[in-house]
């Protein structure tokens, strides 16, 4: 079957910038073919000049990730005949949200850097001596799909708060961060998590929800994200907005069975900036949409609710003790 | 249609008060569709991602607590929320595939004497459209097509992601809401913000650059022709509507995008007046938008 694919071309020669064009090919496509497979056979035999990154072929290097019909994926991955028929067209680009040094070729240094600053490495109380440290199968599972990560970028690449702040930490490193903080046997726990509740860290994430529809390995980075979070408000992490935000909400829920609005940013932002949306406040009035204290009846039936927050946190006691034991 | 549609209404905290006309406007198109919505009166709060933030355990109890009313009123959950949508679906997909899961979420549910027995589906008004109500009957339904109006589709993330757990429309190339939008009479227009986020959840945190992400969806579809927008979350209505104003200061430019919620894009096609549908409510006007397409 023939099939006409079309290529994100782009050489800065060293002048950092260039308009990139698409080009396309028309190349034979055979069952079983991926979009890594029909790259080679474009450089191969129609355009040597054609660069893209690629190694094993086995969705293990994590080399190879590029934008497949505007979305991150593995070429090696990704099977060319089920995507056309899927989409009637392959359009193969750089990844987004990063620099692109030639064709679908990006600068992943900003990608390392980010993965830099979560020091990824476990911080032991002694140095590995000959002895054993045995984990328990449960407490790995905590972090495996973590672990999993083989750096690809395809999570960096759609991530939508790193397509407005460059610098923001991104899904990546926050994965990685959780390794290491759901790790028992990390002992700089609180130290990393008040690094990562800084600005354009853990809290930024904007939930978009595309670095764990695109991860190619199940890594699940919101997931990992959403742990951490959960792990820094546990250990009285929570001089932040991120924190008091979610603490807010948790206590409304309990409070009344529903978001209380002016309970919640009053809590978040604090008095002072409180006071700074008073001027958005009176422009939302004016269409009725002011956030007030909540005046509606908490939810039939809240006692239910209070009970479920005691148990849930009378459960997470008991198995505090049973782990330390 | 054969059978009548009924569902357990789960409108969500947000079109409840602050954009409370999503709820009002949904209620009246229902009525006039012939779609019955039942109250869900114990019903809490999904948590909004924000409980899972605090802990997965309750998140899951509390979800469970939602579903095991809809279980006793024998009918599937139908909200006007995407981010309720997303939270419950995720929460359901996980106690659904994990029977330990539920059976260790149903010990904590039962100091409050309660079971959920892992058998709800959970709808976005969306798809109860799109598919359950059905496009052809929907139709049917329309008296005053929304011609002239180039409507940029805004699905929101939590109605297309994470996509295994909601199960039904293509992340990628999504449709829903596009042929609810052409059933109606009116063009859509394919823009890069289509499926992409509108900053909200970060408002409260990171406001500049919510504001900013608000800000260049709504340039985007602007750019590419559209002269009004629609969502179906109540969320991305706030940023995109309430935040337009901070954006286009931020950005330096004048938008001027009026966004409707779902329901008053349907209740418009049906006949219903700018009023009874609560227009005034937003803060960028549709007046002139529709004066001009000659809808009011």
């Amino acid at each position: 079957m023939k099939i006409k694919i079309k290529i994100s071309r782009c050489d800065p020669m060293g002048k950092g910038w260039c308009e990139p064009f698409l080009q396309a090919y028309d190349i034979e496509a055979k069952e079983g073919m991926t979009i890594l497979d029909a790259l080679h056979l474009v450089k191969d035999v129609q355009d040597g000049t054609l660069a893209f990154r690629r190694s094993c072929r086995s969705a293990i290097c994590g080399s190879c990730a590029v934008n497949i019909n505007g979305f991150p994926k593995l070429a090696c991955k990704t099977h060319l005949i089920a995507e056309y028929k899927k989409r009637k067209e392959i359009i193969i680009e750089p990844l987004s949200n990063h620099r692109v040094i030639k064709d679908l070729v990006v600068d992943f240094n900003t990608f390392w850097e980010k993965i830099n600053k979560v020091e990824p490495w476990l911080n032991r109380k002694t140095a590995i001596s000959g002895q054993r440290s045995a984990v328990s199968k449960q407490t790995v599972l905590k972090i495996n799909n973590s672990s999993k990560c083989i750096m690809c970028g395809c999570c960096n690449g759609a991530c939508n708060t790193l397509e407005i702040d460059k610098r923001f930490i991104a899904p990546a490193a926050l994965a990685k961060a959780w390794r290491f903080v759901g790790d028992v046997r990390e002992v700089d726990k609180k130290k990393r998590l008040e690094k990562l509740s800084e600005a354009h860290g853990m809290w930024d994430c904007v939930r978009c929800v595309n670095c764990t529809q695109y991860c190619p390995k199940d890594v699940a980075p919101l997931q990992a994200i959403e742990r951490l979070r959960a792990e820094a408000i546990n250990q009285g992490v929570i001089d932040n907005h991120g924190a008091k935000h979610v603490e807010s909400m948790v206590d409304s829920v309990k409070r009344v069975g529903r978001l209380d609005e002016a309970a919640m940013t009053f809590k978040t932002l604090g008095f002072l900036r409180s006071i700074g949306m008073i001027p958005f406040g009176f422009r939302m009035e004016m269409h009725g949409k002011m956030p007030m204290p909540l005046i509606f009846p908490q939810i039939e039936k809240i006692e239910e609710v209070k009970k479920i927050y005691e148990e849930v946190k009378k459960r997470k006691k008991q198995a505090e003790v049973k782990v330390e034991k | 249609m054969s059978k009548t549609l009924k569902y357990a209404y789960y409108p969500g905290c947000a079109s409840q008060a602050i954009t409370k006309e999503a709820n009002s406007t949904t209620l009246k198109v229902a009525k006039a569709l012939g779609i019955e919505l039942y109250d869900m009166p114990k019903a809490n709060c999904c948590g909004a991602g924000l409980v899972t933030d605090y802990d997965y355990d309750l998140s899951l109890a509390l979800n469970s607590r939602i579903f095991a009313q809809a279980e006793e009123m024998g009918m599937d959950i139908m909200t006007i929320c995407s981010t309720c949508l997303m939270v419950m679906s995720t929460a359901n997909r996980d106690l659904q595939n994990d029977t330990e899961l539920l059976k260790r979420t149903n010990e904590v549910l039962a100091c409050a004497d309660i079971r959920y027995n892992g058998t709800v589906k959970i709808k976005q008004l969306l798809w109860v459209l799109a598919e359950d109500y059905g496009l052809d009957n929907l139709k049917k339904k329309v008296v005053k097509p929304l011609k002239n109006l180039k409507i940029a589709p805004f699905y929101g993330c939590h109605s297309l992601r994470p996509s295994d757990a909601l199960g039904f429309d293509d992340p990628e190339r999504p449709w829903s809401l596009d042929a609810v939008i052409t059933t109606l009479g009116a063009e859509t227009v394919e823009y890069d913000g289509k499926t992409k986020c509108c900053g909200f959840q970060m408002d409260l945190i990171t406001e500049d650059t919510a504001v900013e992400m608000t800000g260049k969806r709504l340039l985007d579809a602007k750019n590419e022709g559209g002269n009004c927008m629609v969502t179906p979350c109540p969320f991305c209505h706030i940023n995109l509507d309430n935040y337009q104003g901070m954006a286009e200061k931020k950005l330096n430019l004048k938008i001027g995008m009026p966004v409707f919620h779902l329901a008053q894009l349907v209740g418009l096609a049906i006949g219903m007046t700018a009023e009874e549908l609560e227009l005034s409510r937003h803060l960028v006007s549709a007046r002139d938008v529709l004066k001009e397409s000659l809808i009011v």
